[in-house]
């Protein structure tokens, strides 16, 4: 469904204000994630969080989720490993429809690894931590701890392996809060603002990492403010607003959209917003627009 | 973060009640808590809590109060049961009827009212005043009467701190489940209080390095900016409860406390209906009280 | 912009208790009145300890060994207390929430204004001023928790203006908020500078936009300044920033990667959308084949 039709002179008719904006045509998936008209309403301040919001993801994609607070980017997430439960609509994760399921149940399938990473972890020493799911999970032994020597290569957690989780940079917590949930070995994972106050390098880490997850064959929802992050890595931005799910694109379609970036109130990474402004199509990353310039720019010799 | 709601717990209003001086009803409920506590006459403490009733009317809270009555007094009414049959007093013990297995004795009804409007008479003076004051003009009218700035701002965090403790814990809840934790009710609950603990400390020392900023600990001279007013009025108020307290102490230590244990005669119906009725109001709670941790 | 210094620092270290190394190793500087000077470095750099130093919570409620003078409107923060300097310095911290403890907004505001003695005729004044400045007015009833980060750190800085500081040291103000919120604070920190002429002393991550306001950049590694300039001087070393775990603008980075490349470049590298936009607007029309 595309949010701009062509009216009778031929030109682009102003968007529903309800449309959802889905760029170019849909490319067919298979399900890890299916939300089909998913409403939610919280009991307690009568307030609708999430109006008629359908999302289809398929395995092994990286998608992003942005929005300002409110706009119900947290919400939907909640819903993807059954922490809130639709008050209308269907959200499918892995094939296993979340209603009537507990959190517990669908962790096997789901990771949601939560922002603060004080919030989750809560053993002793960090490997003691790594083992904590598998252990719900009820596995023999020998194979938590063939996932947690795993997990520990992966991140690079070894010299921090027998420390206590709370004697370590906060940096290095959040990338054991990520481990954690990977021992799991979750078909998705969903992360809560994974590079909020974090520095560069840590950023580059969290980058690398999404894209390695997606190399075994995760699927990764990201939410986060963090647009360079989100532009340079995921292949689907879904952008909430006031409860509604306005676009449903690629990142280059997306800040293209006048329109919905507008009404979000969001900013694209700045040099996205060079790209456009050169006229050029929406650039992803530094290395992005200097490919597309370096030929196409008069030299001025080496500097 | 998500913002709180504190239950700040004041029902908004212009009544009579409402422009008391705060200590002047902090008054009150000192001498009636001391009063509740001097006499076990259940028909004194009964005629105590409908004053507290008017009162009550007068400040116009009657919604609010009735909601956190009903969740008070499954529990009160259950104290009837226990002392109906095993009452805390010196025997002898007189029976009046059999409920089943047990038997129903005079003291016990007795000792079961007398705790129960003792508590009724307390909760509805102590409500009247929480629903009718803003915490901050108690805080004020306590810095007046010296109370140690510290100690004040202490009761102050206090009461905001506990809606976020109980998000805090919530969310470290979300989390547990999120890992697949199978322990539900308490012994989810439990493990939390580190993490929680953690954010605790972590919130404090970066609060108080944020009021340090502030200035908080002069020396100097500290100005107020909430104002609380103490009108004639108000000075009234205060003198009666004293001038109550006196009056009531002179009653009981020339009536023998009015104790009408051996003659408050309690006929075999009513003692049936009371212990009945309070035998539900505790399974109620106890039943809600087990959905409740289980359900977490 | 040179104008009269507010702040100096004399070859200042600071090593916190049962540590080893110093987390600020023999630190000169100067800010000068009116200046929005940006703190650059990685998580644990030191930037925070730096600006801790300015309203003297370091050292006199840190317990650590200090060497070296600071001078701050002509007073030393090591020698007064706390509670002295903030009538010049005003600080605002990471975490919105944690700076609340009022149960309105107009009392968290008041926080100060009582402990500095002001009389309650001129509370009321600075209370609505403040929560002017900050775009919160008429928020005076509400419960300080209740509201929205962005809010809340909005009211943290009101609070902090009521008392009629010269200085503005905040603290990665915008790392906890949604980007609405941090345009919110990042344009009222400008406001300031700008009409009011707050001298700003800003830590952040946010390199964009520090790029956009900050008369100067301050660049720490190591507790050390291995940087002092305006945002064109400092940036222009993108080697050597990434060389220590930081990034330049993204209008930056473009523009050394077309340095180094056929494309090449002249002159000084841009550091905002609007540099970069001026200089390549007119190169890509004449090249475009």
């Amino acid at each position: 469904m595309t949010a701009t039709a062509t009216g009778p002179s031929g030109g682009p008719t102003i968007p529903r204000a309800d449309a959802v904006f889905t760029g170019g045509p849909a490319m067919p998936r298979q399900g890890a994630v299916e939300v089909e008209h998913l409403t939610h309403v919280y009991p307690s301040g009568k307030v609708l969080a999430l109006e008629d919001v359908s999302v289809s993801i398929g395995h092994g994609e990286i998608v992003g989720v942005v929005g300002q607070n409110g706009s119900g980017k947290t919400t939907f997430s909640k819903h993807l490993n059954g922490l809130l439960k639709p008050t209308s609509g269907r959200v499918v994760v892995n094939g296993i429809d979340t209603a009537g399921k507990r959190v517990q149940e669908l962790a096997a399938h789901v990771g949601y690894v939560f922002q603060n990473p004080n919030h989750q972890l809560f053993a002793t020493t960090v490997q003691a931590d790594l083992a904590f799911g598998p252990q719900n999970l009820g596995l023999p032994e020998d194979e938590v701890q063939a996932r947690v020597e795993r997990a520990i290569e992966f991140f690079g957690l070894q010299h921090v392996r027998e420390l206590h989780p709370y004697r370590i940079s906060f940096p290095m917590r959040k990338l054991v809060g990520i481990a954690g949930i990977y021992t799991m070995q979750p078909a998705i994972f969903v992360l809560d603002e994974p590079t909020t106050g974090q520095d560069h390098v840590t950023t580059q880490v969290i980058n690398t990492l999404i894209r390695r997850l997606r190399d075994e064959g995760a699927t990764v929802v990201c939410v986060s403010h963090d647009m360079p992050l989100l532009a340079d890595v995921v292949d689907r931005l879904l952008v909430m607003w006031n409860a509604h799910l306005i676009a449903d694109a690629s990142p280059r379609e997306v800040f293209s959209n006048t329109e919905v970036m507008a009404r979000t109130k969001l900013e694209p990474p700045q040099v996205t917003s060079i790209s456009m402004q050169l006229g050029r199509r929406p650039a992803l990353s530094v290395d992005d627009l200097a490919t597309d310039l370096e030929s196409n720019l008069t030299s001025v010799g080496v500097a | 973060m998500q913002g709180v709601a504190v239950p700040v717990s004041l029902v908004a209003g212009n009544s009579i009640i409402h422009r008391l001086n705060p200590i002047a009803k902090l008054a009150w409920v000192v001498v009636v808590l001391v009063i509740a506590f001097m006499t076990r006459n259940p028909l004194f403490l009964l005629a105590l809590a409908v004053v507290g009733l008017v009162l009550v009317t007068a400040a116009g809270i009657w919604r609010s109060f009735s909601r956190v009555m009903l969740i008070l007094l499954p529990i009160g009414t259950s104290l009837i049961v226990f002392q109906a049959v095993a009452p805390a007093f010196p025997r002898p013990w007189t029976p009046i009827t059999t409920f089943g297995p047990f038997t129903i004795y005079q003291e016990g009804i007795y000792s079961g009212l007398s705790l129960l409007s003792r508590a009724v008479s307390m909760t509805v003076f102590a409500l009247v005043m929480i629903m009718t004051t803003h915490p901050s003009d108690l805080f004020t009218s306590l810095k007046r009467l010296r109370v140690p700035y510290v100690l004040n701002f202490m009761l102050a965090m206090t009461l905001q701190l506990i809606p976020v403790l109980q998000r805090e814990i919530g969310v470290v809840m979300s989390a547990q489940k999120s890992r697949g934790m199978k322990s539900t009710g308490f012994g989810a609950v439990l493990p939390s209080f580190v993490p929680v603990f953690a954010g605790a400390i972590e919130r404090v020392q970066q609060l108080s390095i944020s009021l340090e900023s502030r200035a908080f600990g002069s020396s100097g001279i500290k100005t107020s900016y909430r104002q609380v007013s103490v009108r004639p009025f108000d000075w009234l108020i205060g003198a009666m409860a004293v001038a109550f307290l006196i009056a009531c102490i002179a009653i009981f230590l020339t009536n023998n406390f009015l104790d009408m244990s051996r003659t408050l005669v309690i006929p075999a119906e009513l003692s049936l209906i009371l212990v009945g009725l309070s035998a539900l109001g505790f399974v109620g709670f106890v039943g809600s009280a087990i959905w409740l941790i289980v359900r977490a | 912009m040179p104008g009269t210094p507010i702040i100096e620092f004399d070859d200042v270290s600071f090593t916190y208790a049962e540590t080893e190394t110093p987390a600020i190793d023999h630190v000169s500087l100067t800010i000068y009145e009116g200046e929005y000077v940006a703190l650059m470095g990685r998580n644990g750099a030191g930037k925070t300890t730096l600006e801790l130093c300015i309203n003297g919570i370091v050292p006199n409620m840190v317990i650590g060994d200090m060497e070296g003078a600071i001078t701050v409107e002509g007073v030393s923060p090591i020698d007064t207390p706390v509670r002295e300097m903030a009538k010049t310095v005003g600080m605002v911290f990471d975490n919105p929430e944690f700076q609340m403890s009022q149960m309105t907004a107009a009392e968290e505001i008041a926080l100060g204004l009582e402990n500095l003695g002001v009389p309650y005729e001129e509370m009321k004044p600075r209370i609505t001023d403040a929560l002017a400045l900050v775009g919160l007015t008429g928020f005076e009833d509400r419960m300080p928790l209740a509201l929205s980060g962005g809010q809340q750190q909005r009211l943290a800085i009101a609070s902090t203006l009521a008392m009629q500081p010269r200085i503005l040291v905040m603290d990665e103000p915008t790392s906890n908020l949604d980007p609405l919120g941090k345009q919110e604070v990042f344009e009222i920190a400008a406001r300031l500078n700008r009409e009011a002429g707050m001298t700003v002393v800003l830590a952040e991550h946010e390199v964009e936009v520090l790029a956009e306001f900050a008369h100067r950049v301050i660049v720490l590694d190591g507790g050390r300044i291995v940087a002092n300039g305006t945002p064109e001087e400092v940036f222009d070393d993108v080697e050597r920033l990434g060389a220590i775990g930081l990034r330049p603008p993204a209008a930056t980075a473009l523009a050394d990667r077309l340095r180094a490349s056929r494309a090449g470049w002249s002159g000084t590298l841009p550091v905002t959308t609007a540099g970069a936009v001026a200089a390549l607007q007119p190169r890509l029309a004449a090249g475009v084949r």
